[in-house]
């Protein structure tokens, strides 16, 4: 490097050379920046309109907002179920972020226990990334404002208002309604109206039972949208002005039940366990469907934890089961009304008497009834429910004749109300036997006297019983229930346009008859007045043994441990000469009809009674002279034999 | 020229008037390019001067203060210290290859302690051209035209490149590598030797990228030839980066209603994307002003170097200006979707210290070679001050 003296020329030379390249160097440079400049013109200039548009789908989103739920009210537009607003507290996962910190951080605004914070890091867990997962629901107005005011400090946490399920009555409508839970997975599907993005919303409710469910569609809307601008993270940063798509609120579902009537119906239960069907027996339409004991339906909205749902599901009364519907039981007594229809339209003369004393042997066996009736033709022995009569004449009829009528009245089948969930139950014939008894295929003649008094295969449900009552009731229709009366507004048809069911009225009166002097001189004479002016209610009790039927040796009344009682039935109708209501009243293991099942129809019934405006003025016309009422009451219909 | 106009005033030595000598019309220049950054750093914060705005002026003052103080500087000073410089700055790499810290994946930065980080790949942008410069100063340009002497220039080039790579810091390697090439062609070297160099990296590039390149790079540079094939991850930065520039238009959507960096679209806003940002808000009018602006500190400095009577002043103030040149095409096309995404910021327009200091010493050395144009830097030591 030591180079002492560079030559003039050579230093000329150096420079002229740099020079030169000096000059390229801020050509290329010129040609660089000019390049970048005819690049910034394409993006900027021609393909704006482009990037114009991606920059505004970019900044503005559209969030779906859940549809308000449709009501349920009842038939007097009573509420039954609505929404009201509540404050929530949502979370969105974050990129790198500690989902349990922030868990911990948003504890101190909300109070959470382990539990619930298992739960929420479980649903953040299946949530997909930035989708929000309701923290807590129903905050309170100081809860909500404090998350509000921080939220910049808690990123991915929002605070908003939504709307919640509500059931102003708690249990009473439990079992008819359902209730509403939050999506599973599950519960979304590829395709179909359960694919839609709106699923995936916090704020949104699946209906999970009953009419919630079996109507989902109808009452779930169609969501709406609101324009927001986002930031990167998909966060809304604010409101975009205009642009918003109203949700369409689902359609308002109007039930037949009367809430009064279903309100009282299950406070009669008090801590019984059973069911109550009344049901207008001149169309069909659902007054009162009961199941008891019941549950409250707002807490299933609100998430269960483990140990209140295992207190439900653990106690033996089952709350959460739909008695009316889905849990069948023996008819017992109130059978016999059909058994006497079935003999009647085969031939056999009412006024036929049978000797009972007290008992009835057939093969080898003695067969008790429940009193020594003495000589009884078909209207003593459907008021006094001697068995000793029904144990002779279905032995003569064979199960098929009254199987056949209990069909045609309504029994062994499974009715469209809309609701989910019924049980058939069982009307045995020899074609019964023969399929479902391979290897004693025959119906055995011992077998039939039990089927005559509501015993032995048979089973039935609330609803069916007090089908069968209306149909009884009416002496013509083939009724069939219904418990929705109207979806949006448009009415579904009723019961009343439904074929007849070819029985002689002479028939069905006659035993109308017998069932009016149950309550006036027969099992119910004490139990089922409802001292209503001169209207009275006609019905038939049962005393069915469910545990073990053994000719009727088991444990009676209310002795014994309570799963191992008779379950206690009422079936009826009221007025009894003019019917416009039919009931049927089932109370579990509840020991005699007469004493647990009748006194409960007879209260419902007279509600009913007292709120029909048409009843009003008989009711109120002051009470003719005692013979008076007992002859009108009677010989309306020919009076008894 | 006069003998007088050769010395007379260049020896006068007197501060203010070596102060006066600085050219006015490239410090504005410089002004108004920091002054833009820092309006759009006040715009995408939301209307204020935290975090970045008040940060980036208070920077550019103390940067402007430093590089006027460097102008009046003696450029035998700058060519006294120009291989201590070199030395210590490979020395301070190899360091930082030792007990570096590593941040973001790279270990780039040194601790100093109370005095904060650095990172010695900035100063030997400075060490690498006064290096180069001083070498040629010295060298005939037979030797610098082709000759074994060019070894020595390679390795210097090739030292501190490779060491930066391997940090890896593949922008600022490729930034060194680059500037260094500049000096050295323009020292004259053989348009053989370029050609030939030229066709061999061409040829050696695809091996290059398939088995030198880390696996974040070559997806880097796969996600650059098809930015949608990957949009929300490496193709994102691209994609939104062209969102903003093209949403932009002509006149842009206005101060402070870019969407996409004020809802925060557009990454790292403030420093590499910070052109997208104001070509988002001032449209192509905007940024072809800056550009403008920025051409105009390239031609102004490179005019400088013509100026220039010492071959020392030349090609130190050209290495100088083609780094900064390199900065602005090299950020340029990264924003654009034509150069893949390489940690290069755009000079003083972006928020970031480091390299602001970088640039304005460098500025303080084409000053200096401006205001000391007539000094001539002998070759021998003995002759420094």
């Amino acid at each position: 490097m030591t180079q002492p003296s560079i030559i003039l020329s050579d230093v000329n030379a150096r420079q002229s050379v740099f020079h030169r390249r000096a000059f390229l160097l801020g050509g290329g440079i010129a040609v660089g920046v000019a390049a970048l400049a005819g690049r910034l013109g394409y993006l900027q200039l021609v393909e704006n309109a482009r990037y114009d548009k991606l920059s505004t789908s970019n900044q503005f989103n559209f969030r779906l907002v859940p549809p308000p739920r449709g009501t349920i009210t009842d038939r007097n537009g009573a509420i039954l179920a609505t929404n009201r607003p509540n404050f929530r507290l949502l979370y969105a996962r974050q990129k790198e972020q500690d989902p349990e910190a922030m868990i911990s951080t948003l504890a101190a605004y909300v109070p959470m226990d382990d539990a619930r914070r298992q739960r929420i890091l479980r649903d953040l867990g299946n949530a997909p990334r930035n989708t929000p997962v309701a923290i807590m629901e129903d905050i309170s107005w100081e809860q909500f404002s404090a998350v509000n005011i921080r939220a910049t400090e808690l990123p991915g946490v929002t605070a908003d208002m939504g709307e919640v399920r509500v059931y102003p009555h708690g249990g009473a409508f439990a079992h008819v309604i359902g209730y509403v839970a939050k999506v599973n997975k599950e519960d979304i599907t590829g395709t179909g109206p359960n694919a839609e993005p709106i699923m995936l919303h916090p704020g949104f409710r699946i209906g999970r039972q009953g009419l919630e469910k079996a109507l989902d569609l109808e009452l779930r809307g169609r969501p709406g949208a609101q324009k927001v601008e986002v930031d990167a993270r998909g966060r809304q940063v604010r409101l975009a002005p205009g642009g918003d798509i109203p949700a369409t609120p689902g359609k308002e579902v109007q039930l037949s039940l009367d809430m009064d009537l279903q309100l009282r119906g299950l406070e009669l239960f008090g801590e019984e366990s059973g069911a109550a069907v009344l049901m207008d027996c001149r169309n069909g339409d659902l007054l009162a469907m009961v199941s008891a004991p019941s549950f409250d339906a707002n807490r299933f909205v609100r998430g269960l934890s483990t140990a209140e749902y295992r207190a439900l599901a653990e106690y033996d009364h089952k709350p959460l089961f739909n008695k009316a519907l889905t849990a069948t039981y023996p008819p017992g007594s109130t059978f016999k009304t059909l058994v006497a229809v079935a003999a009647l339209e085969h031939g056999i003369d009412p006024e036929m008497t049978i000797g009972c004393p007290g008992h009835w042997y057939f093969g080898r066996r003695r067969w008790r009834c429940d009193g020594v009736h003495g000589p009884t033709n078909m209207h003593d022995a459907i008021a006094s429910s001697c068995d000793t009569y029904f144990y002779t004449i279905s032995l003569r009829l064979g199960p098929d004749k009254i199987a056949d009528v209990a069909r045609r009245f309504g029994l062994g089948q499974a009715y469209d109300i809309g609701i989910p969930g019924q049980k058939k139950g069982l009307v045995p014939d020899t074609e019964y036997k023969r399929r479902n008894f391979p290897r004693d295929p025959r119906w055995h003649p011992g077998e039939t006297p039990s089927l005559g008094i509501g015993q032995g295969y048979t089973l039935v449900n609330a609803l069916q019983q007090c089908v069968s009552a209306a149909r009884m009731a009416n002496g013509r229709k083939a009724l069939t229930p219904r418990l929705i009366r109207a979806i949006g507004g448009v009415p579904l048809p009723d019961g009343a346009a439904a074929p007849d069911m070819d029985f002689d009225p002479a028939h069905l009166a006659l035993v109308r008859e017998a069932m009016g002097s149950v309550t006036t001189r027969g099992t119910a004479a004490r139990t089922g007045q409802i001292g209503l002016g001169d209207i009275r209610m006609a019905g038939k009790t049962g005393t069915a043994q469910g545990y073990n039927y053994n000719g009727g040796r088991g444990i009676h009344g209310t002795n014994g441990p309570w799963h191992l009682r008779d379950h206690a039935w009422f079936v009826g109708f009221a007025p009894h000469d003019t019917p416009r209501y039919a009931i049927a009243v089932l109370v579990e293991h509840g020991g005699f009809g007469a004493q647990a099942a009748a006194p409960r129809a007879r209260d419902l019934m007279r509600l009913a009674l007292l709120k029909d405006p048409e009843l009003r003025s008989r009711i109120e016309r002051p009470p003719a002279p005692p013979v008076s009422v007992a002859d009108s009451g009677a010989g309306g219909q020919g009076g008894p034999a | 020229m006069s003998l007088a106009g050769l010395t007379l005033r260049a020896e006068r030595g007197r501060l203010i008037d070596k102060i006066t000598q600085i050219d006015g019309v490239f410090c504005l220049a410089l002004i108004l390019i920091a002054v833009a950054g820092a309006l759009m750093m006040f715009s995408i914060a939301g209307s204020s001067w935290e975090p970045w705005a008040a940060n980036h002026i208070t920077r550019f003052g103390v940067a402007f203060v430093l590089m006027v103080a460097l102008a009046v500087i003696d450029l035998r000073v700058w060519a006294a210290i120009a291989y201590p410089l070199y030395a210590v700055s490979l020395i301070l790499l190899v360091a930082v290859e030792l007990v570096g810290d590593v941040r973001l994946g790279a270990q780039r930065w040194l601790d100093l302690g109370p005095l904060g980080s650095f990172q010695p790949s900035e100063i030997m942008k400075l060490g690498l051209v006064l290096a180069l410069g001083r070498f040629y100063h010295g060298l005939s340009a037979d030797r610098a035209r082709m000759s074994w002497w060019l070894l020595i220039p390679a390795a210097m080039i090739l030292a501190p490149t490779l060491l930066v790579a391997h940090q890896p810091d593949l922008g600022t390697a490729m930034l060194l590598a680059l500037t260094g090439l500049t000096v050295v062609i323009l020292a004259g070297l053989s348009w053989k030797i370029i050609f030939a160099g030229l066709g061999l990296s061409l040829a050696a590039l695809p091996p290059f990228i398939l088995f030198v390149l880390h696996d974040y790079q070559r997806q880097r540079i796969l996600t650059f030839m098809n930015p949608e094939s990957d949009p929300s991850g490496t193709g994102y930065h691209i994609l939104q980066s062209k969102i903003a520039l093209g949403s932009g238009g002509l006149l842009g959507k206005g101060y402070g209603l870019g969407s996409q960096s004020q809802l925060n679209f557009l990454p790292e806003k403030q420093t590499d994307f910070i052109f997208a940002t104001l070509a988002e808000e001032f449209g192509f009018i905007g940024c072809a002003a800056i550009l403008m602006l920025y051409l105009a500190v390239i031609f102004m400095s490179l005019r400088t170097a013509s100026l220039a009577h010492s071959h020392f002043g030349r090609l130190t103030t050209a290495g100088v200006t083609s780094t900064f040149a390199l900065y602005v095409l090299i950020n340029g096309a990264m924003v654009m979707g034509m150069a893949p995404v390489v940690g290069v910021p755009m000079p003083l327009l972006s928020y970031g210290g480091s390299v602001m200091l970088t640039v304005m010493i460098g500025f303080g050395l084409v000053q200096s070679v401006r205001v000391h144009r007539y000094t001539e830097v002998t070759a021998s030591k003995s002759s420094l001050i």
